[in-house]
């Protein structure tokens, strides 16, 4: 098997949450003086690889340390302990349509999505005609985008990440976007990438939508791996897990 | 293309790499500068003639307090090209440490050299700086009998290093208000003692009056000497070598420490966000 696409070694994230409150110079000096802090570990040894052609899910209850996850896979925020190692483009689609300006028309935002993802203002020029199409957006693409309809804002910023010939893609709950129609072509195109032998990590609540599309799947907790394997039975255990806790909760209320 | 993190900064090992990577992303950051001046354009019902009325306002208020009503400062020539050039690095600030702040969003989701947002906003502010200088000879022209010269040259020379300085200021602010916002909070008054450090509401002449020890304190404002090094450019003043040479030294020294600070910082930002 050739080399891993991502490989996720014994990562930790801490936080401190003077840090998290947005520090001020007092409460700054307070921790200096105290010098204990408190620490909230949001990613405790996590490892795993997604190897290539493999879509990747991750699933786990809110506060598990998914975003923080992908944060550390993206690159933006750097761990405490352990690395990640990265092979190939990678394009994110942690929130869509970042780096866009709403003000600007959606003709000129390509440009800004492409260049902020990496490319140069030719390599953008290349994939202009190709990008507006895919979005089937028309004239419209020539309005400010704050006239845009949520569906054809998302509709934009999946056509320009599908165009940056990511050979890694990182989805935070978006997995297809639009109305039905371009739902339908928004998978494709995923299933494209994924023949292609690229790889897709996939973040979501849509468990169900989630054990469909990933091949494999690890179930995050509390900052640690507690499963991992072939999607559905991972996303089984991690519905069993969840109905067992609500269950349990109920009977909490009920007593 | 392998990555791996950590490494020791943020973005590339070395800082040849680093640049070598800003460089590569010249593009991006010539649409983020360009894109703002748009939507901003956009958004305003005179537009474009902001680029003009900005500048135009901002003297008009100086010169009718200090021009006017406190006569400190009755050369509006003087008194202009000061104000206009500090205004540029004034804003450096503030504009830096906004860069970072307002841009969260991207800077959580992509991973690129983060000096790209300082830079974009230095470039915009650049064409801003660049219309007031306009202004500035559409006022002194007619008003004040001033007629640019062959000393006009060396802005060649001023603006470079004023970019390199406002650069490093930029970063340096960013690099302290991200994790400490109580600072965007200073700044204006920062700003403030500066400008009245500085030698634009008050004559040159006024230094004679006080002693060789403030005289010397006054002279350590970098303000000094760039303002210096501009009124020979714009307006044939006399130049001065001892300011020539300072201004270099302050220019150099706080572009290479602000953007150190910066990129050593880079790794650690988006905990801040």
């Amino acid at each position: 098997m050739s080399a891993p696409a991502i490989k996720v070694e014994n990562v930790w994230v801490r936080f401190r949450p003077y840090v998290d409150r947005r520090p001020t110079l007092r409460r700054s000096l307070a921790t200096f003086r105290h010098k204990e802090t408190q620490l909230v570990e949001a990613l405790k040894g996590v490892s795993f690889e997604v190897q290539k052609g493999e879509a990747f899910g991750v699933v786990g209850q809110n506060g598990a340390g998914k975003s923080t996850l992908l944060r550390v896979m993206a690159r933006t925020l750097r761990p405490d302990e352990g690395r990640v190692v990265v092979r190939g483009r990678m394009s994110t689609l942690l929130q869509l349509g970042v780096g866009f300006n709403a003000q600007l028309s959606g003709s000129r935002n390509i440009y800004l999505g492409g260049l902020v993802a990496g490319l140069n203002k030719k390599q953008v020029d290349e994939r202009y005609d190709e990008i507006v199409e895919y979005s089937e957006l028309g004239d419209a693409i020539y309005r400010p985008m704050k006239t845009y309809s949520s569906g054809m804002f998302s509709r934009l910023a999946f056509a320009v990440a599908m165009h940056l010939d990511p050979e890694i893609l990182l989805l935070d709950e978006v997995l297809a976007v639009g109305d039905e129609g371009f739902k339908e072509k928004s998978m494709a195109t995923m299933h494209e990438l994924l023949d292609r032998s690229g790889s897709i990590v996939f973040v979501s609540h849509a468990v169900r939508q989630l054990a469909d599309f990933c091949d494999r799947a690890a179930w995050l907790d509390e900052g640690r791996v507690r499963a991992i394997g072939e999607a559905h039975g991972v996303v089984e255990e991690y519905r069993e897990f969840v109905q067992r806790r609500r269950k349990e909760l109920r009977a909490q209320g009920l007593a | 293309m392998t990555t791996t993190t950590p490494s020791p900064v943020y973005y590339a090992r070395r800082f040849n790499e680093y640049m070598a990577e800003l460089w590569r992303r010249r593009d991006f950051v010539w649409f983020l500068a360009r894109g703002n001046i748009k939507a901003r354009n956009a958004s305003t019902v005179l537009g474009l003639a902001w680029w003009v009325l900005n500048p135009l306002l901002l003297g008009f208020v100086y010169f009718f307090i200090f021009g006017l009503i406190f006569p400190t400062q009755r050369d509006i020539a003087y008194l202009l090209s000061g104000i206009f050039v500090f205004h540029y690095s004034s804003q450096s600030m503030s504009g830096g440490a906004n860069s970072i702040i307002g841009n969260s969003k991207l800077l959580v989701n992509i991973r690129f050299p983060r000096l790209i947002l300082p830079i974009a906003f230095l470039l915009e502010s650049t064409f801003g700086f660049l219309a007031s200088l306009v202004v500035l000879y559409l006022i002194v022209i007619p008003f004040a009998d001033v007629i640019p010269g062959p000393s006009i040259l060396w802005l060649l020379v001023a603006l470079p290093l004023q970019i390199v300085f406002n650069l490093g200021l930029a970063a340096a602010t960013a690099r302290l208000a991200v994790p400490f916002r109580d600072i965007t909070n200073l700044i204006p008054y920062l700003t403030r003692i500066w400008l009245y450090m500085s030698p634009i509401i008050w004559p040159l002449s006024m230094l004679e009056s006080v002693s060789e020890t403030f005289q010397g304190l006054f002279r350590l404002n970098p303000m000094f000497p760039i303002i210096a090094v501009y009124r020979t450019a714009l307006l044939g003043y006399p130049l001065a070598q001892a300011d020539l040479v300072a201004m270099v030294a302050w220019c150099l020294a706080i572009g290479v420490i602000g953007v150190a600070m910066f990129i050593k910082f880079e790794g650690r930002m988006v905990r801040y966000l």
